[in-house]
């Protein structure tokens, strides 16, 4: 339509109307760029915890490293809200675990716990460790994987059969402090740091 | 002669945009209100909170419950406007009583969209609104209390759920429907005024947030509330306290269809408001009536030495005296300015034409670009404001620098569009006659000069033809001269044919009163 009158493009000079169009785009791009920012809408903000939490047992109670009893288990949420629908939510159910003596469960420092996410693996049932002689491992109800209490690894049933990091459990870093207090260190959730809650971790070398 | 196709010239009143603009705000209604229900949940104890959460902790929840509240706001007004702009310019005539039925009803499911919006938020004010409507549905004779457990459910709990199915689902699909068959014959568009009032709903929504209102517990009296402004009205009539049914359900029904019929009850030949007193005075008493009564329906005797039902009755004697009496005063208001718009019209006619200030403003190129690159430089500014004002959690602000954004936008396109135009002119305006032959020029694209210089002839052509319709004793050369002015490629064809040619001209003065009408409605 007004292809004539634009003038040859001789030495590499922007035409009049490519300059026009040029500050057209610019202004339209500017406008716009706000709006990338509203994509933090849609995440959930309350997944991020950037402060220590509590190991807040089901009686109300902090975990402590002097009480808690070797090769034992408990759910713990987390993280934890105040409301009651909410965490309710197996997202936020994790297994707190003082491991059986022959994995170190007895040194008196948090080594001797492991904190996994409950969610399996394979089908978001809810797995749970299971203390007993020659069990001690924790076992899905539904198609029976089975979790190494050590390192949250699916070692059999089909969880294991995934490709990783979908055979390793999402597992939180905890600390104590002096009056043995077991406290969860903020989390990174990304498959490389503490994994992502159903989808799983990669295991660190 | 006879009847001719005219082009819409690009010129239409601002007031033409209103029904795009409803239709632009339903859209932004529609995004907003589709991201707000990833947070909100529609459960009676759940719901307060779930806003207060999307409010005060989602990113950006702010912004968005800012911009879906403003513009369902801007809907009713805007829907409201464009109703009175088709009623006072007659409109609806001509095969178009379906749009005028079709968009009275978009009215009515606009304002249950706006109102079960804002009941389910469950607030103070929600909850009394909610139990306003549902006990203004159990008064309907017979059908009532099976019509209230049908719509509204058994309490408040499904009270909750069902406003939430209607707000986001029934209402919205019922209107899409309506819309398709409400489609305009003449659809204007325009990206900057789109822009704008955009900005100018997010700018709303950054110096007036609108605010949670208190959690509803049944344990703790509430506090004075009234319903929101598009209410007011219908609210006044409640505290009369005369029955229930006939002031909450009879007069709201008698009103909407008393709208309904009115492009068959309106049996003018004619369009304009100045040509249909009786409409025109029964328009102005409705809109003074609504005003009045929205004022009133706000309004509650600061008094608190009062008890609450003193403050809060409205005397139906004092009340319903003032709605009688507005009657005469619109119909004399109306008289007056029929009487005043038609000797306005009569002196402008006795003056010859002069030309208005709706010339082409000639801004020099350079001037373009220095324009354009300062509101680049603005757009930056307020970009790096924006982010500042989020990262500092001024929320508001941050809205209200968006809003401005879009204004900046919507000159930035104006100036694009105006560098444009000038582009295709030739660098200098030739001299060339006003009335040109619009004979359909081989080359497609015309001239700058050619149409800005015809286009003040296209777009006012009833001018001209309201002097003959009042004078019909002008002359005939005068009237052929008009009537080529017009209709342009054939001046010379008409100025031969002068025999018979002010009768040819009479009968196209009425067709052409239709064309212009039909040239104009675009809405």
């Amino acid at each position: 339509m007004m292809s004539q009158q634009t003038p040859p493009n001789l030495g590499g000079k922007v035409s009049r109307r490519d300059f026009l169009k040029l500050m057209a785009a610019a202004g339209t791009v500017l406008t716009f760029i706000p709006f990338i920012d509203w994509g933090k809408f849609l995440p959930n903000p309350t997944a991020q915890v950037s402060e220590r939490a509590k190991v807040e047992l089901p009686d109300g109670s902090q975990a402590n490293l002097n009480s808690f009893p070797v090769n034992h288990a408990e759910a713990v949420i987390y993280p934890k809200t105040d409301d009651p629908t909410l965490n309710s939510e197996s997202f936020r159910t994790w297994q707190f675990i003082r491991l059986p003596e022959e994995l170190g469960g007895s040194n008196n420092d948090v080594s001797s716990f492991r904190m996994y996410s409950m969610v399996c693996l394979h089908l978001w049932c809810l797995w749970k460790y299971w203390p007993e002689p020659g069990r001690k491992r924790g076992e899905c109800p539904c198609h029976g994987s089975l979790y190494d209490p050590l390192t949250g690894v699916a070692f059999a049933g089909p969880a294991s059969l995934q490709s990783p990091p979908s055979n390793v459990l999402p597992m939180l870093d905890l600390e104590a402090d002096q009056n043995g207090a077991i406290w969860i260190k903020p989390p990174n959730w990304s498959p490389n740091g503490n994994g992502v809650v159903g989808f799983g971790r990669y295991l660190k070398e | 002669m006879g009847m001719k196709f005219t082009i819409p010239s690009r010129f239409v009143s601002p007031l033409g945009f209103l029904g795009m603009l409803t239709f632009v705000i339903f859209i932004i209604l529609g995004i907003t209100g589709a991201l707000l229900m990833l947070w909100y949940e529609p459960i009676l104890d759940r719901a307060w909170d779930s806003v207060e959460n999307i409010n005060d902790t989602i990113p950006f929840g702010f912004h968005l419950r800012n911009i879906h509240y403003h513009a369902s706001n801007a809907m009713v007004m805007v829907a409201l406007l464009h109703m009175y702009y088709q009623y006072f310019s007659g409109r609806y005539k001509i095969r178009n009583e379906i749009l005028w039925v079709t968009g009275v009803i978009l009215g009515v499911l606009t304002i249950l969209e706006a109102f079960t919006g804002y009941d389910i938020i469950f607030s103070e004010r929600a909850e009394l609104a909610i139990s306003i409507a549902a006990s203004l549905t159990n008064s309907i004779p017979v059908i009532g209390p099976d019509m209230r457990e049908a719509f509204f459910g058994g309490g408040f709990s499904d009270f909750i759920l069902r406003f939430y199915a209607f707000h986001v689902f029934w209402l919205p699909i019922a209107m899409l429907g309506l819309m398709v068959v409400h489609f305009p014959r003449f659809l204007v568009f325009d990206v900057p005024m789109v822009m704008a009032f955009t900005g100018a709903i997010m700018i709303t929504g950054g110096v007036f947030p609108v605010d949670l209102g208190l959690k509803f517990d049944p344990n703790v009296p509430p506090g004075i509330t009234v319903p929101e402004w598009y209410l007011t009205g219908l609210y006044a009539f409640l505290r009369t306290m005369y029955d229930k049914f006939v002031t909450g359900v009879l007069w709201p029904g008698l009103f909407i269809f008393t709208l309904l019929i009115i492009p068959f009850v309106d049996r003018y030949k004619k369009f304009s408001w100045k040509d249909r007193p009786i409409i025109t005075a029964v328009g102005i008493t409705s809109l003074a009536q609504i005003i009045v009564t929205t004022y009133w329906g706000f309004y509650i005797d600061p008094d608190i030495q009062k008890s609450l039902l003193e403050r809060l009755v409205i005397d139906p004697i004092f009340f319903y005296v003032v709605m009688v009496l507005l009657v005469p005063l619109s119909f004399g208001f109306t008289y007056m300015m029929i009487k005043l718009a038609k000797n306005a019209e009569s002196k402008a006619k006795a003056q010859p034409k002069k030309a208005t200030g709706k010339g082409p403003i000639n801004l020099p190129a350079r001037w373009v670009y220095i324009i354009f690159i300062g509101l680049l430089i603005f757009q930056i500014y307020l970009n790096i404001s924006a982010y500042y004002a989020v990262v500092s959690g001024m929320n508001n602000f941050s809205l209200f620098i968006i809003g401005l954004m879009m204004l900046v936008f919507a000159g930035m396109f104006h100036i694009y569009r105006h560098g444009r135009a000038m582009e295709k002119a030739p660098p200098l305006l030739p001299p060339k006659p006003a009335i040109q032959p619009k004979a359909p020029s081989p080359l497609p694209q015309t001239s700058y000069a050619t149409t800005y210089t015809v286009e003040p002839s296209v777009a006012e052509p009833l001018a001209p033809q309201q002097a003959q319709k009042t004078q019909p004793s002008i002359g005939s050369s005068q009237n052929t001269k008009s009537s080529s002015l017009r209709t342009g490629g054939n001046a010379d064809n008409s100025a031969s044919k002068q025999v018979g040619a002010s009768q040819d001209t009479i009968s196209s003065t009425k067709a052409d009163n239709i064309d212009k009408s039909r040239n104009d409605r675009a809405d």
